[in-house]
């Protein structure tokens, strides 16, 4: 009975899934509602996406070199901020100065969404991988640095008696009890920052670049080829998901026993 | 006792943020001062001048309180007619298996997409006005409620659904005394989470193309190469931010002071 329910659910949704593309088939290509510059058709998406794979036109690279673009940008940015954002919060949680005169700042620099930095840093960096990879980095820097604040933060006292009694230092406190403790929320942390990373890099693609999905998408705007764009933005949720997806598998790996809240 | 301890945790807290921050502008102006850097990086006291005189001196058209209050028009609008669709959509989807057959699977082609990668499109077909905005607006802020929304409502515990169920309780019962209770706290977080997604949407948005706004200050300065003017807007653009998040962080802890989650 359960599992024919299961079924019978499973059947809507694939149901739900062909009814869109068939409305969005039939106010384009059919009914003629839309324009090629408004709106095309699943089937033009569909050529255009194989198309681009090996067409350089309108924008002036492949699909794939687009997207090796954005990726080599955004995976060294967010990189950096994992290597400097973990070890700054678990810093900023473990000694109280540190905490009391960094939070302050941080919690300024934090309601700064990362992006807003990229004209500052088109400025002083030019229009290039650095202005591009720093904007990252700061996208990436906030959630890792919060999320192993909270995650030390949130160490039973008790454990750390325990360690105490038994004659550990700080220094083993912190490498026993408190890290250990923190790894879910370190690497829900690292995960959270994937996805404001690849944000950005679309982002400050669109705004100043020279290659990358973002900057496609941009220009196939300008050309009202919104073909290309739809293929884009699926390109990008893509790849989004697959990151996500391998962070999914390093998190699981890293973060065993332990059951973590998402 | 207890209340003398946390007065005291307090003025540590106030204490402390006033010097780190003092000692941050400190820093900035003595790298300005002494530095080479001080040729084309403005100090703080420079930029704080530069804010409060541009309530009076006009960015391109506008005054700096208008600039904000384009973008706080577009982010409210927005956000609050995708806040509501989305609340009522998550619990309906949370609720009804159906609804979540049908609806969840578009979501999720929908959902990895990130919403600045749909400024162009939005742009081809809603135009380079407050149009596009709020559409981009309510979706940033649409795709973080829903999923939480979803959550909460799916957080009713199924036990005490049935029991209640057994003694006759009617679905418009269930719904208010349970469903509702578990997904207000989820929701919240939604809202909190949409608040800041929208408002990196806005001055994403802005930034791209717009005649106004916070986002418009930025990269009209990167144009002119004016880093006095990436600066005041960097500082307004924080201040909002901070200023919205602090206040959605006031209201849920004064209605959900009953959840433990709203802290």
């Amino acid at each position: 009975m359960e599992k024919n329910s299961d079924l019978k659910f499973k059947v809507i949704s694939c149901c739900s899934v062909i009814g869109f593309i068939a409305v969005w088939y039939l106010c384009t290509d059919i009914l003629q509602l839309t324009t090629d510059i408004t709106l095309p058709g699943p089937v033009k998406v569909l050529h255009t996406f194989i198309d681009k794979f090996t067409n350089k036109s309108p924008d002036g690279g492949t699909l794939l070199q687009h997207m090796w673009s954005s990726l080599r940008v955004a995976l060294s940015g967010y990189a950096m901020g994992i290597i400097i954002g973990v070890p700054l919060g678990i810093l900023m949680a473990w000694y109280r100065p540190v905490d009391l005169l960094a939070r302050p700042v941080f919690d300024f620099v934090k309601a700064i969404p990362g992006l807003a930095w990229a004209p500052l840093l088109i400025i002083l960096l030019g229009i290039g991988f650095m202005s591009k990879a720093v904007t990252i980095f700061v996208a990436a820097l906030t959630p890792c640095v919060l999320n192993a604040y909270a995650g030390v933060k949130q160490t039973r006292e008790v454990h750390m008696w325990v360690a105490r009694t038994f004659g550990a230092t700080r220094r083993q406190m912190l490498f026993k009890v408190a890290i250990p403790t923190a790894l879910p929320h370190i690497m829900t942390g690292i995960r959270v920052a994937l996805g404001s990373a690849w944000m950005s890099i679309v982002a400050a693609e669109l705004i100043a670049s020279s290659s990358g999905l973002g900057y496609m998408i941009q220009q196939c705007r300008g050309i009202y080829r919104p073909d290309v764009i739809i293929v884009g933005m699926l390109m990008i949720g893509f790849i989004g998901s697959v990151l996500t997806w391998i962070i999914g598998i390093i998190e699981r790996a890293v973060v065993k026993g332990q059951t973590h809240d998402a | 006792m207890m209340r003398k301890i946390l007065k005291n945790e307090w003025t540590v807290k106030i204490g402390s943020a006033v010097i780190a921050l003092a000692a941050f502008c400190m820093l900035w102006q003595a790298v300005t001062v002494f530095t080479g850097m001080g040729d084309f990086l403005p100090g703080p006291a420079e930029t704080f001048a530069e804010f409060f005189r541009r309530f009076v001196k006009p960015y391109g058209k506008a005054v700096l309180p208008m600039h904000m209050w384009s973008s706080l028009r577009r982010i409210l609008i927005g956000y609050t007619v995708a806040s509501a669709v989305a609340i009522v959509l998550g619990i309906v989807m949370g609720t009804y298996r159906i609804a979540d057959a049908i609806v969840m699977p578009l979501f999720n082609i929908i959902r990895p997409i990130p919403p600045v990668a749909w400024i162009p499109l939005a742009i081809l077909w809603f135009g380079i006005g407050d149009a596009s905005k709020y559409f981009l607006v309510f979706l940033a802020t649409f795709l973080s409620v829903l999923q939480n929304a979803y959550a909460g409502a799916r957080s009713a515990d199924p036990v005490l659904v049935g029991a209640a169920r057994m003694l006759g309780a009617n679905d418009g019962f269930i719904f208010r005394t349970i469903t509702l209770p578990c997904a207000v706290p989820y929701i919240f977080s939604g809202l909190q989470n949409g608040l800041t997604a929208a408002w990196g949407q806005v001055v994403a948005s802005e930034m791209i193309r717009s005649s106004a706004g916070v986002g418009w200050i930025i990269i009209r300065g990167m144009d002119n190469n004016d880093i006095l003017q990436e600066l005041v807007g960097i500082l307004t653009i924080g201040i909002i931010g901070f200023i919205l998040a602090a206040s959605m962080r006031g209201v849920e802890a004064k209605l959900c002071r009953w959840t433990t989650r709203g802290k």
